[in-house]
């Protein structure tokens, strides 16, 4: 090898995890339209990886509804993840899925050993009830992981049956929950939120102060001001029976 | 969010319009679309959020200030504030030239050790020139940069940030590039700018970061409070004295690969920037100046190897030896000036007499001649050789002169003897 010749800079691993509510109210046209955003997200996140000095992005997807499964066993780079239909039934174990994805935010078995170490993951949730088993517990669990504790955790609520209450509990503040109204503003998010935190890593920020968490909560706040049907589950919506209009 | 399309017209503060002929990327802030003025093809970059009064003023002065050298891809008309945003025009990129993060992802390398102090030399010289004119950069990381990989030529972008030394733009920096004491929450400076340039140097010379050894790599993740302590508050250079945070073999190799092949002057130049007194003494880093001077010493000992036909770097020129064989080499002679500056020369090697890049001799092999070896002008110009008899003869450029012990060689204001 001569000494002008390179090889890559090592990269740490950056595990963008989907957690998707598969349990029977999905059924239809809200799993369908899940499976086609993250399905055509993952070639974008493929390239971000790709052209990425910084870290490489990985995507793991764990479903849940009366069981849970992941749907690969280890994180794959968005361009070799093959996309399987994930289709609708049965109960929201979300408790059971905090513990499953306890086991795998771990070294030891699960999926943060890249031998070039890991920044903090991402998890994205997606759901549209409440939980149906021992969420407590579940999450009591997740909360003690390092990993879980730094990770940047977005949820989506999907339509108004969707427990703003645990989704809030699992991403730490309301902020970091988006509440999408129609299949449309379902599928523009879950690009939105997918992009956004497989970028923070490596973009210039405005302040050293403040976390990531934040500035990705910021700018997919700031997203969904533009996309018809989602709004931040912090902002205040107005009331069907107020009209604001002469304020426009 | 404020896209454009294909067709639409954009209005440029000076009055002409830009039509907008095709996306050509997107980052963070906005999207850079392939635009038409006037037959003329430009970059458009068009905030998708658009930023304050204060950047839309601030980019309005680095236009009427020009590019402080030709290295920059500098903002040229500013649109008028309209369709939700505003953005500006630049020149396009030209093809060939490929993203720095490119040569770390080892998917591009330079074609030459030449090409590589040449784009070492331009990144210097234009922020050299930046800082000259009274700005700071602010936001310098590995994202700024297009090299061509054969001449080392290279464009830096992204000068949207760029403000009077001293002025904030809001922007702190990216993670890894970022000085120390911008980690600890001060504001981007010229001092800073140093830090981060002084980063992308070693990375550009050695493929690994400069302060990502053991000690980095054991950290099992990357969080803020990390990055906070192993980029700022605990920040200790791959090769400082303290050995705590050596590179890995397996997963360090440009690096372990390189470095000792490198000059001494270059490692002492980043062990001294890197050691823990200048890190935390921002003044104290090394002006551009100086390190164009440090690249011009490397280039006065690149040489090619006789023997083996490829590219050395000459510690010792009273026993030189091939960093690629292994084999003593032997050189044609030296340029020696009154300083002590010493130019190597063996048959085949390109000669930089000033800090540009544009080449001023070739060391040409002469089969068969009296004189073997000669010294080919390739500037534009002419020279004038004195030889030991006293004669004086102008040499036009594309003549030669035979390396010869005792001829002295004018080159512009500089005055070599050939040894």
């Amino acid at each position: 090898m001569g000494l002008l010749d390179n090889e890559s800079i090592p990269r740490r691993q950056m595990t963008l995890f989907f957690l998707i509510d598969k349990s029977g109210s999905m059924d239809g046209s809200k799993i369908g339209s899940v499976n086609d955003a993250i399905e055509n997200v993952l070639p974008i996140i493929g390239e971000i990886s790709d052209e990425n000095p910084d870290a490489e992005i990985r995507v793991a997807a764990l479903e849940f509804s009366t069981d849970t499964r992941w749907l690969y066993d280890e994180p794959k780079e968005g361009k070799d993840f093959i996309w399987q239909k994930v289709t609708a039934e049965g109960m929201t174990s979300l408790g059971e899925a905090c513990r499953e994805l306890n086991k795998k935010l771990s070294r030891s078995n699960g999926f943060m050993s890249s031998p070039s170490g890991c920044y903090a993951p991402a998890i994205i949730l997606l759901s549209d009830g409440g939980p149906t088993d021992d969420f407590e517990s579940g999450l009591a669990v997740l909360k003690n992981n390092s990993w879980f504790k730094s990770a940047i955790k977005i949820a989506i609520a999907i339509g108004d049956d969707a427990d703003m209450e645990v989704l809030k509990q699992f991403t730490g503040s309301l902020e970091a929950v988006i509440k999408v109204h129609n299949i449309d503003a379902l599928k523009k998010m879950i690009r939105i939120i997918a992009v956004t935190s497989s970028q923070i890593g490596s973009k210039s920020s405005s302040a050293t102060d403040e976390s990531k968490q934040k500035q990705v909560e910021e700018q997919i706040t700031e997203a969904a001001k533009d996309v018809a049907g989602a709004e931040s589950a912090a902002a205040p919506a107005p009331s069907k029976q107020d009209n604001y209009d002469e304020w426009d | 969010m404020q896209e454009l399309k294909t067709g639409d017209k954009v209005n440029l503060t000076n009055g002409v319009q830009a039509k907008i002929v095709k996306e050509l990327g997107r980052g963070g802030q906005g999207i850079v679309y392939l635009v038409d003025l006037g037959g003329k093809q430009m970059a458009l970059k068009w905030y998708l959020k658009a930023p304050d009064n204060k950047f839309y003023k601030n980019l309005e002065e680095n236009i009427s200030k020009g590019s402080p050298s030709d290295a920059f891809l500098w903002p040229e008309y500013l649109t008028r504030k309209e369709k939700g945003s505003y953005g500006y025009i630049m020149k396009l990129r030209p093809q060939g030239y490929y993203e720095f993060g490119q040569y770390l992802l080892a998917r591009r390398q330079f074609g030459s050790f030449e090409a590589m102090l040449n784009a070492a030399m331009k990144i210097c010289e234009g922020f050299y020139k930046l800082h000259l004119s009274g700005l700071s950069y602010q936001d310098l990381n590995d994202g700024n940069f297009f090299i061509e990989p054969q001449t080392g030529d290279v464009l830096i972008c992204d000068n949207d940030n760029v403000m009077p030394d001293g002025r904030k733009s809001g922007i702190m920096g990216k993670a890894r590039y970022m000085a120390p004491e911008v980690v600890g929450g001060k504001a981007p400076d010229k001092y800073s700018d140093r830090f981060s340039l002084a980063v992308i140097l070693f990375m550009l010379f050695f493929g690994n970061h400069p302060f990502e050894g053991s000690r980095v790599l054991a950290c099992p993740c990357m969080t803020e409070t990390f990055e906070k302590k192993f980029y700022g508050s605990e920040i200790l250079f791959i090769y400082d004295d303290n050995k705590e945070n050596r590179p890995v073999r397996g997963v360090h190799n440009n690096v372990l690969r390189r470095w000792p092949a490198m000059p001494k002057q270059l490692q002492d130049a980043f062990k001294e920037q890197f050691s823990k007194e200048i890190l935390s003494a921002p003044d104290k880093r090394m002006i551009e100046k100086k390190w164009k001077g440090v690249i011009q010493s490397l280039r006065d000992t690149l040489v090619r190897c006789p023997k083996c036909g490829n590219e050395t770097f000459v510690s010792d020129s009273a026993a030189p030896v091939c960093m690629n064989c292994g084999k003593l080499l032997d050189l044609s002679g030296k340029l020696v000036l009154g300083n002590g500056r010493e130019i190597l020369l063996t048959p085949n090697t390109t000669v930089y007499i000033d800090d540009d890049n544009n080449p001023d001799i070739k060391v040409i092999p002469v089969p068969g001649d009296k004189y073997p070896v000669q010294l080919q002008n390739v500037t534009k110009k002419n020279w004038v050789v004195e030889t030991q008899s006293g004669k004086i003869k102008s040499i036009e450029p594309g003549a030669c002169v035979p390396v010869r012990t005792g001829l002295k060689l004018s080159i512009g204001t500089l005055k070599f003897e050939i040894q």
